[in-house]
């Protein structure tokens, strides 16, 4: 019985060693560089600016309007996309050139985020005609028109 | 064409701040050394752009500046970053 069994064995066996040694000869996969594929990080940029009289808990302007009271907190919301470090500024100006103020913050995002100015006068408003302009990394990119009645 | 005349509007009081959901970058502290003629005003316009910022750098250097009006040659003030 033994002696029947044992050259089907030894066969099977073979075939087994051999297929191993095969499938051992076969090139490796190609390897996938990831670093070669991964998109470069996008800077940051601007991608809107809104004005309004209050902002919400995630510094986005509540209600936009371009109309404000004299007595009102002006509100500006920078929304930017891409990551690493960036100065924005804001740069408030009245209907004759004079400059009302101006402010600026470094940020480092790390993806997309919103920051907000703001500006107040306790004495009131001049009524007229207002601008403010934002500039990322003292490039203007952004300019929004406003009046106080 | 605005009029030469006219008075400027007075925007001496404007309060501003900002603040931002994403972090804040990392800023290098500056110093200015002062010099003779300089006064607080004149430092903040030349470090912050803008005279009226003086306040800034005096509430920065409180614990060498006790009066706004007096700084003396030779002073390494704090400037606040922008």
């Amino acid at each position: 019985m033994n002696a029947q069994i044992r050259p089907w064995f030894a066969a099977l066996a073979v075939t087994v060693i051999v297929g191993g040694g095969c499938k051992k000869k076969e090139p490796p996969p190609p390897a996938v560089d990831t670093t070669a594929m991964a998109p470069a990080p996008a800077p940051v940029q601007v991608t809107s600016l809104d004005i309004g009289k209050s902002i919400g808990s995630d510094m986005k302007v509540t209600t936009q309007t371009t109309e404000f009271g004299t007595r009102d907190t002006i509100y500006a919301a920078v929304a930017t996309s891409g990551t690493g470090t960036g100065n924005l500024a804001a740069r408030w100006t009245f209907q004759d050139g004079q400059v009302v103020d101006s402010s600026s913050r470094s940020i480092a995002p790390t993806g997309d985020a919103i920051t907000e100015f703001h500006i107040s006068k306790p004495s009131r408003w001049p009524a007229g005609s207002y601008s403010i302009e934002i500039l990322l990394n003292g490039q203007s990119v952004q300019k929004k028109d406003f009046t106080v009645k | 064409m605005p009029d030469p005349n006219k008075p400027k509007a007075d925007f001496s009081d404007v309060e501003s701040g900002s603040s931002s959901t994403a972090p804040s970058a990392p800023t290098a502290t500056r110093t200015y050394t002062v010099e003779k003629g300089d006064s607080l005003s004149k430092i903040a316009k030349h470090t912050l752009g803008d005279a009226k910022h003086w306040k800034r750098i005096f509430e920065a250097n409180r614990g060498i500046i006790s009066n706004p009006d007096l700084i003396y040659p030779g002073q390494v003030l704090t400037i606040p970053s922008e």
